[in-house]
């Protein structure tokens, strides 16, 4: 191998690189993402959110090489891709290769040299990216820069380079060489990194459920290029704190760096095999394959042929669909020949089987796959895989007869210019609609694995027919249009790349709104209780934007498609203002429609209920009213009369009713508030009877009585309006917490949708970054003395809810159902509370009905899936928590469900709703408990937050949530039994692992809900805790303990908080020492254990058998722990035990550090040692704490 | 009648291929003859329509076409120097889908008409064979018969014959002779030979300029009883008679130099002998820049 012929080839191919514009485009593009990057928007999620708390750098090694893995996934791999994959064949269209290949130049200075120029030149884009990260991070002007930016350490951006920037590079350039090299198909070589994005995006990356063995985890890290997997799960899942993050240096494994090197080498090996077999073929094959290609012509052939004119020739102007159909048949056979699209094919079904079949809904439940669900949630990968699909093979497709050589003879045939694009689209289309049968295939594959849900094409093809289509069309006629501008394949995979990631920008930093929403990322919402009835108009404008958009990106592509080589000069004049004129009036017609579509949603988003000027009066509304209103005291409702008309094909509805109002301050009050809504219309009021004109500041409603209302007085208001709820459109789809549709109808008196709330709603007009504020630091004894309700009214009042609407629909509020009555066409319902309540909702649908004793399952009547397992844990419910805290004191325990536009359950007295997403589209697992865990939660909280209402302060959720918590462990450990106990118990402990904020968790006695790591102590480590209280005290004892609890805070007007459920149960521990020493550690400070153990082994020992390991706490806390040597697996795939298993125990204390060698002796070979079998201790990484023997 | 007024071209550099050309042809075979790099190529895709001229204009049958190259495509049948085709379609499938392009069609039906084609390019035997698999000459036949298909006014090909042997040639001069009896037919080209037995007149085109407007016959007169032929053994001598005399052709002939010089005035140098002048000699004579006009008669 000369070294001289190889730099020369790298020297020349390394000038053209730096030369080309897609080069200088992935610069420009990566040098503006750092720089926005800088402002801190992608950063680790660790550290203390709080004012003044440590956050976490974006200077940090692990923040860049986070950014690295990202950028270098997302940008570089297409980039790369396109030069290195197609070096050889743009050799080959030059047709140098004859001349080049005709000199001592060797295939492997040939292949090497280019390579050498393409990495040279990528790795100097990375140094650059890095630079202006530095600089960006270091330098930029920014607001948050003393928290966000930490001292400048070269080895920050040198060492996520090398490590996670420069091994994907070369793998992708080895590959992607090798696929060109071999194949000389540049379809073949966009596969890989559309392959590698969907397969990283969609699922290597965050991909990780709790079953996930440790070893198959690490083979997915080891497999996954560029790196973010083993990063993530190795360094970023689990917070080790920000601390950490910020100061220290990655410490890489041995997996990373073997994985690294394998990738590389794996890359080299693909090149220097393709390399070897061009080596052999470029001077010709030795073969009879390549010889039977060559023709023959016969002996002999007579020189006068028959005269021209025997054959009658006429020729004329094909018609504009028949020259379509033409061009469209000999692409379609181009593309049957193409071999990306049968690689695409089995991706795209991969990933939809894998994807869905995995997918995760609330609580971490595993989802349901019904048509329409999958549809909707197929809709990201589909466009964003047939968008890239379609930017290729356009672009190819437009570049075809030049790469061919046959433009010059094609270009110079009477086809119409629109026949050619029409004829080419339509070929391309049919790609798109192979990708979507391929998609409709794997989802028939996912519901036929599922063996519930009946298939149903109808959804696939309203979703993918109405709404993803136009996206294709839209792109389409895009790239299109871009490719008879730049007249240049290279450019046009350059515009449509920067689309792409200019879209993905927008969308991700949430400033995207209908009218520019072309490819409805993350836009729609299904529900099979009604498909897109929230934003349906914005969605159909949407829509036919796209459309026309299309046809004019058409009509532009037309205007510039380059038939005939412009003259420069010429170009020249075009630019003149009198030619752009006649050519903006040339297209200006194809632009009138979709420019009246974009502004007419522009003008109905601007008038939605998330549009600006809503912004402008919730912001208004904090502004006037904080100061005034916000601690003002208020008077308290005693008694709810309402009457509510609902309309929901309209979705409006009229309220008309009355409050009354309670003083119960110690002192007259001279005003009080009521908030209301800006959706409300026509609103009129009364004060006991009379008219009444409140001052109305910008929704907040301050009366002032004639005379102030004396303590334990009342007064009655009443009120009526109309309203809408949604009002107009939203900004960019999504869904709605609160809604009236012909799908279903959900109200909550938790906001001033439909009754005004009393006083001051400290949620409305709140903007993340502009005003939220730090929730009140209160005093460790802020307890003692009365403590007010953390929601709903403080206390509990009487409520009349009558409801009419449409017969076909039922509507439940809480209490019970006084009276049902149809009248033409009407059906007017009454609901009536049999024991006071502190809140009330209103839902209605139509459904069907599971009756149970004393409960009911209301439910849209296909989703029959989870019924019997829902109405189960309804049943349990009512029966042992009644049993466990306090008698059910109302007569009938409901649960209602609503469509997926919101995805959350409530407990509402007597009236229990849940979005269609929990539990009734809840996939069950083997040992499954899913949906009844849900159920159990939710009806949970008729006594845990609504019998006991928890107070305003720290520790007062978890007496909702997670003491509902605990109750789901008590109910699945009655009903369900011991497996499903301890599936649960690992889950939530799972969750809380993950999600756990490590520097800015609190004592739970702290814990106010106002950090992102706060809901997982408040559900998950607070249930956890109670059923470690339960083992500590014992069960009769605990259980004892809270039904007194639920019977001293039921009625009182001093609202319990954490403090005080544990000062209340500890007379009830028969060991008040040990109780303190657990309160203290579990509920006082933020302290968990975490085990490992080490040097397991066994020995016979006589007849029986020892086995030894050492147990290291890794953690903080102290627990007695128990170990077990086990023989086989305890449970079967549904949860029995069986007969094979066998365990031997000890038990161990280890404090936090501390390492004890254990030998449990066994009357059995142990196979492994495992900690905490039955699932009685928290911990962390449970996966990791078990030792093979 | 094809009339070309004042065709120019300039590429950025600036570079002049065409500088002013001006040109009128009947129907019949009409000639562009010129060396590479002349402006041939550049000429007939301004005519094709395939390339827009910096000016000028280009005018069809008092139709003026310029603007508009689409007017000018469906009366056309084009056969570039350089053109490929797709490879993996066969060349009937090829031809075929040229001819539904250009609107094609015949009493027979397709199927016929593209099997009638192939056979008069002699190209039957291997119309189900993939385009990627045919020689040179096969693909620049293939490329003819969908030149001459169709009925069209103007037929423009460019450096035709390249790749053929002589019975292809011969094969195809009989059919450009047949179209030519009623159509505008443009044959450019730097082989002399093709003009002498095809066109009626030609045009010769040095640097983007046309020099000659004439008959084969009026260029052999230009020059005739001028031409002189003999043998330059010595090296040195050979390079004095190329550096003095107006040489229109040097070949070697069994080993020795034979040169055939242009010598208008002084008569037949030593060793030399008058020869009938050939429309190679007229040619060259009139592609050289230094010879007078008045010289040529």
């Amino acid at each position: 191998m000369s070294l001289r012929r190889l730099s020369l080839v790298a020297r020349a191919d390394l000038a053209f690189h730096l030369r080309r514009p897609l080069t200088w485009i992935l610069v420009v593009i990566v040098v503006l993402s750092v720089w926005m990057l800088a402002s801190g928007f992608l950063r680790i999620q660790s550290g203390d959110s709080a004012v003044g708390g440590t956050k976490a750098w974006i200077t940090s090694e692990f923040a860049v090489a986070q950014v690295t893995c990202f950028l270098v996934a997302l940008l570089y791999s297409f980039f790369v891709a396109v030069a290195a994959g197609m070096a050889v064949i743009q050799d080959d269209e030059r047709k140098v290769g004859e001349i080049l290949h005709a000199t001592p130049l060797t295939a492997w200075e040939y292949v090497f040299g280019k390579v050498a120029g393409i990495l040279v030149c990528f790795l100097a884009v990375l140094v650059i990216h890095q630079l202006a990260a530095g600089i960006a991070n270091h330098l930029l002007p920014n607001d948050k820069a003393d928290e966000i930016r930490g001292p400048f350490s070269i080895a920050a951006y040198v060492i996520p380079t090398l490590a996670f920037g420069v091994p994907p590079i070369l793998f992708l350039t080895f590959t992607t060489f090798a696929v060109g090299l071999r194949f000389r198909k540049p379809i073949l070589v966009f596969v890989i990194p559309v392959a590698f994005l969907l397969g990283c995006a969609f699922f290597l990356w965050d991909w990780s459920p709790t079953w996930l063995s440790p070893k198959w985890n690490r083979v997915l890290m080891a497999i996954e290029p560029f790196g973010f997997r083993w990063l993530n799960e190795t360094h970023l899942k689990v917070d080790r704190g920000v601390e950490f993050y910020n100061k220290a240096s990655i410490p890489f494994d041995a997996l990373f760096v073997w994985s690294r090197a394998a990738i590389v080498a794996i890359g080299a090996a693909a090149l220097a095999a393709a390399t070897r077999h061009f080596a052999r073929t470029m001077r010709g094959t030795a073969g009879a394959k390549r010889a039977r290609g060559i023709v023959a012509p016969p002996a002999a052939a007579p020189v006068l042929t028959r005269p021209l004119r025997d054959l009658a020739m006429r020729s004329g102007v094909p018609a504009l669909l028949t020259g379509a159909r033409d061009v469209a048949r000999v692409e379609l056979r181009e593309l049957r020949n193409a071999p990306g699209l049968y690689l695409f094919v089995p991706l795209i079904l991969l990933q939809t089987i894998g994807a869905n079949w995995t997918d995760l809904g609330p609580f971490g439940t595993l989802l349901l796959a019904t048509p329409g669900t999958l549809a909707v949630r197929m809709m990201n990968t589909l466009t964003l895989l047939v968008c890239l699909l379609l930017l290729f093979y356009t672009a190819e497709s437009h570049q075809r007869e030049r790469s061919t050589g046959f433009a010059s003879i094609y270009d110079a045939t009477p086809v119409r210019t629109g026949s050619i694009l029409l004829g080419k689209s339509v070929a391309n289309a049919v790609l798109a609609v192979v990708i979507l049968v391929a998609c409709f295939l794997g989802c028939v594959v996912v519901m036929l694995f599922q063996g519930k849900v009946p298939i149903r094409i109808g959804p696939f093809a309203l979703v993918w027919g109405l709404l993803l289509f136009p996206t294709f069309l839209f792109w389409a006629g895009f790239v299109l249009a871009a490719a008879s501008i730049a007249r240049n394949r290279y450019a046009t995979y350059g515009i449509g790349l920067i689309a792409l990631i200019a879209t993905g920008w927008v969308q991700a930093k949430g400033k995207m709104n209908w009218v520019f929403n072309w490819n409805l990322w993350s836009a729609t919402t299904w529900t099979d209780m009604g498909p897109f009835e929230l934003s349906r108009r914005a969605l159909v404008m949407n829509r036919l934007f796209a459309v026309t958009a299309a046809v004019f990106f058409i009509a532009v592509a037309a205007r510039f498609y380059g038939r005939r080589e412009a003259d420069p000069i010429r170009i020249v004049h075009a630019f003149r203002p009198r030619a752009l004129w006649r050519t903006a009036l040339s297209l200006a017609p194809w632009a009138l429609v979709p420019t009246v579509l974009a502004s007419a949603l522009g003008v109905q988003v601007g008038r939605g209920y998330q549009s600006k000027a809503m912004e402008k009066k919730a912001h208004d509304y904090w502004k006037q009213n904080l100061a005034t209103w916000k601690d003002a005291p208020q008077p308290e409702i005693v008694d709810v009369v309402l009457d509510l008309k609902l309309d929901p094909e309209k979705s409006s509805f009229h309220s008309k009713g009355t409050f009354r109002l309670s003083n119960h301050n110690d002192r007259p009050l001279k005003r009080f508030a009521l908030t209301g809504s800006p959706f409300w219309s026509d609103v009129t009021w009364t004060l006991d009877g009379a008219e009444c004109k409140p001052e109305n500041r910008t929704g907040l409603y301050a009366f002032v009585p004639p005379a102030p209302i004396a303590p334990g007085d009342a007064v009655t208001v009443g009120f009526e309006f109309d309203g809408s709820v949604p009002k107009g459109t939203n900004k960019n789809g999504g869904g709605l917490e609160e809604f009236i549709l012909p799908a279903g109808v959900v109200l909550t008196s938790f906001s001033s949708t439909f009754v005004p709330i009393v006083g001051y709603d400290e949620t409305w007009g709140i903007e993340e970054d502009k005003n939220r504020y730090e929730p009140r630091v209160y005093p460790d004894d802020f307890y003692e003395g009365r403590t007010e309700a953390a929601f709903g009214s403080g206390s509990a009042f009487t409520a009349r809810v009558t409801i009419s609407g449409p017969e076909a629909y039922r509507y439940n509020s809480v209490g019970i159902l006084e009276s049902d009555k149809v009248e033409n066409g009407t059906r007017t319902v009454v609901w009536s509370t049999d024991r006071k309540v502190r809140f009330f909702n209103v839902v209605a649908g139509k459904w069907a009905v599971k009756q149970g004793d004393g409960t009911a399952v209301y439910y849209n009547p296909s989703h029959t899936y989870n019924i019997d397992d829902m109405a189960l844990a309804l049943q349990g419910a009512r029966t042992y928590y009644a049993q466990w805290f306090q008698p059910y004191p109302w007569k009938e325990l409901k649960l209602s469900q609503f469509p997926g536009l919101a995805t959350y359950a409530q407990g509402f007295p007597t009236n229990i709703t849940f979005s269609e997403s929990i539990g009734f589209l809840t996939r069950e697992e083997t040992t499954g408990n899913a949906a009844f865990s849900i159920t159990a939660h939710e009806a949970a909280h008729q006594w845990w937050g609504n019998m006991v209402l928890p107070g305003k302060g720290p520790g007062g959720n978890l007496i909702s949530e997670g003491m509902s918590h605990f109750s789901t462990i008590l109910l699945i450990d009655q009903v369900k039994g011991l497996s499903p106990r301890i599936e649960f118990c690992k889950r939530i402990e799972e969750r809380y692992g993950e999600f756990r904020q490590v520097d800015s968790e609190k004592a739970m006695v702290k814990i106010d809900g106002s950090k992102p790591g706060d809901t997982t102590v408040t559900y998950d480590k607070m249930g956890w805790v109670m059923w470690m209280l339960l083992q500590q005290m014992g069960r009769d004892e605990i259980l004892r303990g809270l039904h007194d609890f639920q019977t001293a805070y039921g009625e009182n007007p001093d609202h319990p908080v954490l403090q005080d459920l544990v000062a209340f149960l500890r007379p009830y521990a028969a060991d008040p020492v040990a109780y303190d020493a657990f309160v203290k550690q579990w509920f006082f400070e933020v302290a968990v254990p975490e085990y490992a153990l080490d040097k397991g082994a066994k020995a016979k020992d006589g007849a029986a058998w020892t086995a030894t390991a050492t147990v290291t706490n890794k953690g903080a806390a102290t627990m007695p722990l128990v170990l077990a040597a086990v023989k086989g697996e305890r449970f079967d795939d549904k949860g029995v035990a069986t007969k094979d298993y066998a365990d031997a125990r000890e038990t161990i204390t280890l404090a936090k550090g501390e390492t004890k060698t254990v030998t449990i002796r066994c009357s059995f070979e142990p196979e492994r040692i495992v900690v905490d079998p039955d699932a009685v201790v928290l911990q962390l990484n449970r996966k990791n704490a078990l030792v093979k023997l | 009648m094809l009339e070309l007024r004042n065709l120019q071209k300039v590429y950025p550099g600036p570079v002049a291929a065409l500088s002013g050309v001006s040109l009128e042809v009947p129907v019949g075979m009409f000639g562009l003859l010129g060396p590479n790099g002349a402006g041939k190529t550049t000429l007939m895709r301004i005519v094709a329509g395939l390339l827009e001229p910096t000016a000028g204009q280009v005018i069809l049958d008092g139709e003026d076409v310029t603007e508009a190259p689409q007017k000018i495509w469906s009366r056309l049948g084009y056969l570039p120097q350089e053109f490929g085709f797709y490879p993996h379609l066969t060349g009937e499938a090829m031809l075929r889908h040229l001819l539904e392009l250009k609107g094609v069609s015949s009493p027979q039906g397709m199927k016929k008409l593209v099997a009638g084609l192939l056979e008069r390019v002699n190209l039957g035997f291997a119309a189900k064979r993939k385009v990627k698999a045919y020689s040179g000459g096969m693909r620049q036949r293939l490329g003819l018969a969908q030149a001459i298909a169709g009925n069209p006014r103007l037929i423009i090909v460019d450096e035709p014959t390249a790749g053929l042997d002589p019975e292809e040639r011969f094969r195809f001069y009989r059919l450009l002779a047949e179209l030519a009896a009623e159509r505008i037919v443009i044959l450019s080209t730097h082989i002399v030979e093709d003009v002498s037995v095809l066109c009626s007149r030609f045009a010769v085109i040095r640097a983007g300029k046309v020099v000659a407007l004439i008959s084969p016959a009026q260029a052999r007169a230009l020059i005739a009883g001028r031409i002189y032929q003999g043998r330059v053994d010595n090296p040195s001598d050979l390079e004095e008679v190329l550096r003095t005399r107006w040489v229109t052709q040097s070949i070697l002939v069994e080993g020795r130099n034979q040169v055939r010089i242009f010598e208008p005035e002084t008569g037949a140098p030593a060793g030399f002998a008058a020869v009938e002048a050939t429309l190679e000699d007229a040619y060259f004579v009139l592609m050289r820049g230094d010879v007078p006009a008045e010289v040529l008669r």
